[in-house]
């Protein structure tokens, strides 16, 4: 095995393990973060400042009842929350993490491993995640209809809906920067911002980036379009009858969803991970993932709802008109 | 209009500074151009990102200026007002210690759900003196009659209110509730059935509303 | 050796699951697998290197097939088994048949090796996104503007037709004056 293997290796743990760490503890990060906004303390008591409560969670999570309805389709309600959390684990397999490091060579049995920035550099980067996470939402849909639960049939209906409608702004808003660009791969659109903060996209395309957040909730069902499982409509929509790890399934796919999307939003617009001046790019990099996380958690706790209809009237009639603009206008620029 | 203005007179409306503001949001035109230019006009005019600025600032708010809603209740409780109606208690004469029930009954009687029972007998100096007095708290409405009707204010209502219990029955014991003779100098008059919070002033508010 | 490993994983698969969506008399089970045959699907494209492509198809027939979940939900009890109204097993049979026999022969001419060719052979140079755009623009261009012509004169259709009576809200409509129309 050569260098690089072992690096590819090395690397697909680190995403396994911390990502699906940081999954967990994003539950906890949102409910401390959306207390703190509130003016509460938020989760206080399992461990120091309440940093053990995933810990109590995931026993709880656990050990709860695993509970099949029945007049469940069995094999689909099981199958569901698997999709959900493999595709999203599978889009991070494209995606840039960190700059290609070696690690030292004192360390034993790993010393010299190159670990690259990225699993699998296919060079169509960007459309690969876009589609493995769309693909996720087949466990929404499929939970809600497997279910035989008249929320969660509504659920899986507003699924239907909701992706039928941001998808196309998600990918003809991410189309401009490609053209400018030129390429699919995220490493060059990393590789394009190479010049500092003057450089990043963010600059050029000011209303794809506003375009791909406001997609970008949509495709994690953050809140201003959570309308898969908004709770005061119905009940909890597609997850309504499940329970214990299969919900957790979900919710690991909905944070590791969460982290892909900060994680796109920070290589395509925002200079990705390379160095600013003496700033090291991997400080910077794991700054603006955290922000874009933080973000999706402050509009939780500032912005309301939208019902289905104004999130179709969104995306059909204001967002996909912006984008075509914003595309045909770029392509007038690049030809000049 | 002239009983808002009326109300803007008066003192609390002057020290308090209330200031709301009426908003004229005015008709939501439903479709076509009046539609497309509110929504223009929202957008620009940043209205997302106000609401954003808000939660923004409650948070600095509370984690920088001291500012937490949260009590920590198992461990920190909030004062209760006086004038509320929790566990009895049976209070003491202060001057000499002894407790103030002379066994009339008044309060056994008018319990409405029947859950004082007492007996009482005469000592050697020819006083009554209760021998046994319960108070079914599995019972008790917690309705205030018995304090009210007492003529020795001798049961009150304290401020114990975690009332939870595992038995159907949780009875009560004169002990229980006599306050204890060490705690004498604490003893608190019972402010009584309807008075109010001594920092009712404070907490009074001009509603936004004028009927 | 793992491409061939990975090729029959996929055929076995990709078959067995359309197999699925034609035997199976439950909607939910047709509709998944045939969902999941599509994306299999793609994953025949990576093997031979068209990443662009089996991106696309993975793209393009989760969406597509997301739309026929949303018609199967509103026509049928998807947890519940169909019970179909075949009136003539005997027509089914001969169509079934005939249809099979056809495709047998469109491609029957494809298995002999010598017969495959490529038009437009693979250039090293190219990415791929750029092979498919140089195809498609070049060789392709009018049966390409065909089917953009085709697409929209479909997306207009269906606006017309799904359009109408869309200028008035339900929700701001009386009860009463509801009803009325209702009873009409
Ligand atoms: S509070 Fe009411 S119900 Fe309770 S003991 Fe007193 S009189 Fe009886
Ligand atoms: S009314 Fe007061 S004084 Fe009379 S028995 Fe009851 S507690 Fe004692």
């Amino acid at each position: 095995m050569d260098a690089l293997m072992i690096g590819t290796i090395i690397k697909i743990l680190i995403i396994l393990l911390i990502v699906s760490a940081i999954a967990g503890f994003g539950t906890y990060i949102e409910r401390k973060v959306l207390a703190f906004m509130q003016r509460r303390l938020g989760p206080m008591h399992v461990g120091p400042f309440g940093l053990l409560q995933i810990a109590a969670d995931g026993i709880k999570l656990f050990t709860k009842e695993d509970i099949i309805p029945q007049n469940a389709n069995k094999f689909i309600f099981s199958l569901a929350p698997t999709i959900t959390a493999a595709t999203a684990f599978i889009a991070m397999a494209a995606l840039p993490l960190f700059p290609t490091f070696t690690i030292p060579e004192a360390l034993p049995l790993i010393g010299g491993a190159i670990v690259p920035s990225v699993i699998a550099d296919i060079n169509i980067g960007i459309l690969f995640i876009l589609g493995t996470m769309a693909a996720g939402l087949y466990g929404p849909l499929l939970a809600g209809m497997a279910q035989s639960n008249k929320w969660g049939i509504l659920g899986s209906a507003r699924t239907a809906v909701q992706f039928l409608s941001y998808e196309v702004v998600t990918g003809l808003s991410v189309l401009a920067p490609i053209m400018l660009v030129g390429s699919l791969s995220l490493i060059d659109f990393n590789d394009a911002q190479i010049g500092g903060i003057g450089s990043w996209l963010i600059w050029q395309q000011p209303v794809a980036f506003i375009l791909f957040l406001i997609a970008g909730f949509a495709e994690t069902n953050r809140t201003p379009f959570d309308l898969l499982e908004h709770e005061a409509e119905i009940i909890s929509g597609y997850v309504t009858e499940y329970s214990g790890l299969r919900w957790g399934m979900f919710f690991i796919g909905e944070y590791t969803n969460m982290v892909t999307i900060s994680i796109i939003a920070a290589v395509v617009f925002c200079g990705g991970y390379n160095d600013i001046g003496f700033v090291s790019g991997w400080l910077l990099f794991i700054l603006k993932v955290v922000f874009f996380f933080f973000l999706m958690l402050w509009v939780r706790a500032a912005w309301p709802h939208v019902r289905p209809d104004q999130m179709m009237w969104l995306c059909w009639k204001v967002l996909m008109p912006l984008a075509v603009v914003n595309v045909v206008i770029t392509g007038i620029i690049i030809m000049l | 209009m002239a009983h808002i203005e009326e109300h803007k007179e008066t003192q609390i409306a002057q020290t308090e500074k209330q200031n709301y503001v009426m908003l004229n949001l005015g008709k939501t035109p439903d479709y076509g151009m009046p539609a497309f230019i509110q929504v223009v006009k929202r957008s620009l005019s940043l209205e997302l990102l106000k609401g954003l600025g808000v939660t923004f600032r409650e948070m600095i708010n509370g984690l920088f200026r001291g500012k937490m809603h949260t009590t920590k209740y198992p461990f920190e409780k909030l004062p209760i007002a006086p004038r509320y109606r929790a566990i009895h208690e049976m209070l003491r004469l202060l001057e000499s210690g002894h407790y103030r029930c002379i066994g009339c009954g008044l309060c056994e009687k008018i319990c409405i759900s029947n859950c004082i029972a007492m007996e009482t007998r005469y000592d050697e100096n020819q006083r009554k003196e209760v021998s046994e007095y319960t108070i079914n708290f599995g019972r008790c409405i917690f309705c205030g009659y018995c304090a009210e009707v007492c003529p020795e204010l001798a049961i009150v209502h304290g401020g114990r209110y975690e009332t939870a219990g595992e038995q159907r029955a949780g009875f009560s014991l004169f002990e229980d509730m006599l306050t204890p003779i060490d705690k004498l100098k604490e003893q608190k008059e019972f402010a009584g059935f309807g008075s109010v919070s001594p920092n009712a002033d404070e907490n009074i508010k001009k509603t936004p509303l004028a009927y | 050796m793992f491409e061939q490993i990975a090729f029959y994983i996929f055929s076995v698969l990709t078959i067995g699951l359309f197999l699925v969506t034609v035997f199976s008399k439950n909607v939910l089970y047709a509709m998944t697998s045939l969902a999941s045959g599509m994306v299999l699907i793609a994953g025949f494209f990576f093997l031979v290197g068209a990443d662009f492509l089996g991106v696309v198809q993975l793209i393009v027939y989760v969406g597509a097939v997301m739309a026929l979940y949303a018609f199967g939900m509103m026509f049928f009890n998807v947890t519940k088994d169909l019970k179909e109204k075949t009136t003539s097993n005997i027509w089914v049979m001969i169509v079934g048949v005939s249809v099979a026999l056809l495709m047998t022969l469109m491609f029957g001419g494809v298995v002999n090796p010598e017969a495959i060719y490529a038009s437009l052979p693979i250039n090293s140079n190219m990415t791929n996104p750029q092979a498919v755009g140089m195809a498609l623009f070049t060789k392709y261009l009018v049966p390409f503007e065909v089917a953009a012509i085709m697409l929209l004169i479909a997306m207009i259709g269906g606006i017309i037709l799904a359009g109408k009576k869309m200028d008035t809200s339900l929700t701001n409509i009386e009860d009463e004056e509801l009803q009325r129309k209702d009873v009409k």
